[in-house]
């Protein structure tokens, strides 16, 4: 599933977080985490991501995390929604 | 909050109302304006332009309940879906922290005392200026430290540039010239930015770089790009665009080429230039805690039997058709350009306008 098109997903507010997916060259996924609370959930918020786009397939693509201290469970609806959106055909 | 796009002169005049309780401005030309409901009352705005989030106000009821955040998210995912990949705010330096809690990066605070204007730019997310930072010092590797630099925008290449740069190049170890990537001027970016590398090419110790977003770019310097409005206080809102472009290059472009000095032209035609080049005169030269001094060199403009030879000049008499006139401002790659097929549509272009660039 290739990135084609730049999207974002969730937000910037409190408990929330904004996942941006830029469509690169070539078939890697690049990944960025960015979050207030780095220090203990940095590694954690990484290894969910590096597993979702597994799962999703995604390539070519650079992701973006910016964590305002969401749970898990909307990382990885954010996620989702972000990489649905960028690999969607329009 | 309910969020809407604001088009209706009801709303548009809500929101210049909720601008001025906040002590600011509309920033003019939006592509963008957002506004924030609750209740139906407008609570909150702020808007795009360009790739700059600007306007961001909250009533003053619900400040401090996160509705900036709420703000700045929406305008990023609008800007992202634009296809809009380096994202910059404004804000007043008082409230860039909150910004950078959001996760945008500082990159220059300015204030200007004259007129107690201040502003701060900031980067939608980290990667922007540290990715530029290190592709940047790349060219600077086995160069001679305390290099001379000049900014031009070469719209297009004249005697002027090329007398400006020869002379910073003979008093400079090495120079480096950034050509002003924003293409918003009549000559395209490729096409300037080729002319100045053939035209300097026979100089044994310069480097042409590319000016990027950080360098004179719609970013650092908005009002460089438009005319000057006639009104109140547009010489100090250029003065202020002026110091942050200034701040930002020798905050970042200084150390990481390892600048020393500055070399510019005096400006005879353009107003926001001259303020420029005076602001340049007065924050450059004097040290701060991370910024080294920087001397600035202004020479005076070349001249042509007695007339400074300006770029504007030279789009003039392209538009008058006074192309034998043109002639004799221009380096010889640049007449041979302006003769070729390529330049047919730029020259169209210029006769049909009476933009400042």
């Amino acid at each position: 599933m290739k990135a084609v098109k730049d999207s974002a997903a969730g937000s910037l507010e409190s408990s929330d977080v904004l996942v941006t997916v830029i469509p690169s060259d070539g078939r890697e996924v690049s990944l960025s985490v960015d979050s207030i609370v780095f220090k203990q959930y940095g590694a954690r918020i990484r290894s969910v991501a590096e597993e979702m786009i597994d799962k999703s397939g995604l390539s070519g693509a650079s992701v973006m995390i910016q964590d305002r201290g969401a749970l898990e469970c909307t990382l990885r609806a954010r996620l989702e929604t972000a990489i649905e959106r960028s690999a969607a055909e329009k | 909050m309910e969020e809407r796009v604001l088009v209706t002169k009801r709303d548009m005049a809500e929101r210049a109302e909720l601008l001025r309780s906040r002590g600011l401005a509309e920033p003019g030309g939006e592509d963008l304006v957002l506004g924030f409901f609750s209740d139906e009352k407008l609570v909150a705005t702020g808007a795009l332009v360009g790739n700059i989030l600007q306007g961001i106000a909250v009533d003053r009821e619900i400040e401090g309940e996160g509705a900036a955040a709420v703000v700045a998210s929406a305008l990023v995912k609008k800007a992202v879906e634009r296809g809009i990949r380096r994202i910059f705010i404004y804000s007043k330096p008082e409230e860039a922290r909150r910004f950078q809690d959001l996760g945008f990066t500082l990159l220059a605070s300015v204030s200007v005392e004259s007129s107690g204007l201040g502003a701060s730019l900031l980067e939608w997310g980290s990667e922007g200026i540290n990715a530029w930072k290190k592709n940047t010092a790349v060219i600077a590797e086995n160069k001679p430290p305390m290099a001379g630099s000049v900014v031009v925008n070469c719209n297009p290449f004249t005697l002027g540039h090329r007398r400006l740069i020869e002379y910073a190049s003979g008093n400079s170890k090495w120079l480096y010239i950034f050509v002003v990537q924003e293409d918003r001027s009549l000559f395209p970016f490729d096409v300037r930015f080729r002319l100045v590398s053939e035209g300097t090419a026979d100089l044994p110790n310069v480097t042409v770089v590319p000016g990027g977003p950080y360098v004179i770019s719609s970013a650092t310097f908005p009002t460089y790009f438009t005319r000057i409005q006639a009104g109140d206080n547009s010489g100090k809102i250029t003065e202020l665009y002026a110091a942050l472009d200034l701040e930002m290059f020798r905050k970042h472009v200084v150390p990481i080429l390892n600048i020393g000095t500055r070399f510019v032209g005096t400006e005879p035609y353009c107003p926001v230039t001259s303020v420029y080049n005076e602001m340049m005169k007065r924050i450059l030269p004097v040290p701060e805690e991370d910024c080294r001094a920087i001397d600035v060199v202004e020479i005076p403009r070349f001249l042509e039997e007695g007339v400074p030879v300006s770029a504007s000049r030279v789009r003039d008499l392209i538009r008058e058709n006074m192309m034998n006139e043109v002639e004799n401002l221009v380096p010889e790659v640049t007449w041979k350009w302006l003769n070729s097929e390529d330049a047919v549509p730029v020259l169209e272009k210029i006769r049909k306008s009476n933009s400042r660039h």
